[in-house]
């Protein structure tokens, strides 16, 4: 193997605590891996303000955004699109529900991370709130992985426990 | 060092042992790199789930259960990572020991498994028997925990599923523990407990393995003072969480649990890394200059 230490200095530009951020798959992208080419209709949902306590109230996790984010195969299964936002980091994933509402498959989107220790979470949010793939902040082009104290994906957990709620409660009665 | 240029390549993440863990391959087709990174994400999911400390059918859990009872048998991952663990306990002798979870339960990092008896406090890896036919024995109660060694495992287990599946490029980061193989060199920014004043601590490296720890992230207040996910072998006591170590070698197994030897015990570390071709890189905020320097050499 071959390694060496560098310090890369930071561009007098950033403003902002450097941030890492990449984009794994887009929507369309992550749709044709995980369907396979099959055809996928858009449902997007709006929560209502009741579905949104029964979630809450099931699944033990808040629901920052009401606007469900889906869409659905001839079989039955549902592609669904979500964001969680953690201490340091803000992470765009799609899940793969089959027919009976059971995770068949997850994928990350895109995936960034505040850089360094202490960040002004308000602020740091505020970067990327609202911003689709590959938000221009990045901390060097070339630098493609990152590595420091393990961030945990317990948001990514939740996440997915708000949407089988979300799916239980809302997407599975309606087809009935 | 050859500087190459990137190559067309492909990239997907997971959730996965605790962490988001990232798989990019080189070089091929997509359909292929599909099905490779499919592959190599299965072989991660397999040591998550022998190696949690949390679910209850795991290998640890049955041991953590059991084995201190009677003896428990395991999959041939777990002797393996067991088999390491022990190596390099035995190396640093106890500076890395598997033996902390009830440490850790104690401090409320991890949740109290389902276990026949508490930890016995004189416990230490010299407990935990590797017996014939891939069973495992308690010598005394403790609660294994691996989660300092098997991100690095289970990373070098998705290269070596990634080469079976003909890759010869590729890039696994589990959360900061990685492995690249090919001919490209990485570049990964290290990640420290302060945030960066005016640069970038950057590593380089080709076909190679790279690990980090700091006690940063999981830090809390315990007893009067800052306790982490790292417990010092030997004395039980908290590591310093303001330290970050990085440890460069061939394998991410050895790596991993390197960072925890040289957080621990940075004037016998050097003895350590040389006995295990590895090299680390510190960061204090305290240190002069970049806050940074180095402990052994690369081969």
């Amino acid at each position: 193997m071959k390694a060496r230490l560098l310090l890369i200095p930071l561009a007098p530009l950033a403003v902002c605590a450097p941030a890492y951020a990449v984009t794994y798959l887009t929507v369309e992208q992550a749709q044709s891996l995980m369907f396979d080419g099959s055809v996928l209709t858009r449902d997007v949902r709006t929560l209502s303000a009741a579905q949104v306590q029964a979630i809450e109230s099931d699944s033990g996790v808040k629901v920052m955004n009401p606007e469900l984010n889906a869409w659905r195969d001839a079989a039955g299964g549902w592609f669904i699109l979500d964001q969680v936002i953690g201490k340091h980091e803000l992470i765009n994933y799609a899940v793969a529900l089959d027919a009976k509402g059971t995770v068949r498959q997850l994928e990350v989107l895109d995936y960034h991370e505040s850089y360094g220790g202490e960040v002004h979470l308000p602020a740091w949010r505020r970067q990327f709130v609202g911003k689709q793939h590959g938000s221009t902040l990045q901390l060097n082009a070339d630098i493609k992985n990152i590595s420091g104290a393990t961030l945990s994906c317990g948001h990514i957990t939740d996440g997915v426990r708000r949407l089988l709620a979300t799916y239980a409660l809302v997407l599975a009665p309606a087809e009935h | 060092m050859r500087w190459c240029s990137p190559q067309p390549s492909i990239e997907r993440a997971r959730p996965l042992l605790g962490t988001c863990v990232a798989i990019r391959v080189r070089g091929t087709s997509p359909a292929a790199a599909h099905q490779a990174i499919d592959l190599a994400f299965a072989a991660i999911a397999e040591i998550h789930r022998l190696m949690s400390f949390q679910a209850a059918t795991s290998d640890v859990s049955r041991i953590n259960r059991d084995a201190a009872h009677a003896p428990v048998t395991v999959h041939p991952h777990t002797v393996r990572v067991l088999e390491w663990a022990a190596r390099i306990a035995q190396l640093s002798e106890g500076l890395f020991d598997a033996s902390i979870g009830g440490r850790l339960v104690e401090w409320g990092i991890l949740a109290a498994p389902d276990s026949r008896q508490a930890p016995d406090a004189r416990a230490s890896f010299r407990d935990i028997e590797l017996l014939h036919g891939r069973r495992v024995s308690l010598l005394r109660p403790l609660w294994l925990d691996l989660s300092g060694i098997a991100k690095g495992y289970a990373v070098d287990r998705a290269i070596a599923v990634l080469r079976r599946c003909g890759i010869a490029s590729a890039c696994v980061n589990a959360g900061g523990d990685l492995r690249t193989v090919g001919p490209v060199t990485e570049q990964v920014a290290l990640r420290t407990a302060e945030a960066p004043r005016d640069a970038i601590p950057t590593v380089e490296i080709r076909d190679g393995a790279l690990a980090t720890s700091c006690g940063a992230d999981t830090r809390r207040r315990h007893g009067g003072g800052w306790v982490s996910a790292h417990v010092a072998g030997r004395s039980g006591e908290a590591v310093n969480t303001a330290t970050t170590v990085s440890v460069l070698t061939k394998r991410c197994v050895v790596a991993d649990a390197l960072t925890k030897v040289v957080l621990n015990n940075q004037a016998e570390a050097p003895r350590i890394l040389r006995r295990l071709n590895a090299a680390a890189y510190i960061h204090h905020p305290d240190y002069p200059g970049s806050g940074w320097k180095a402990l052994g050499e690369l081969p």
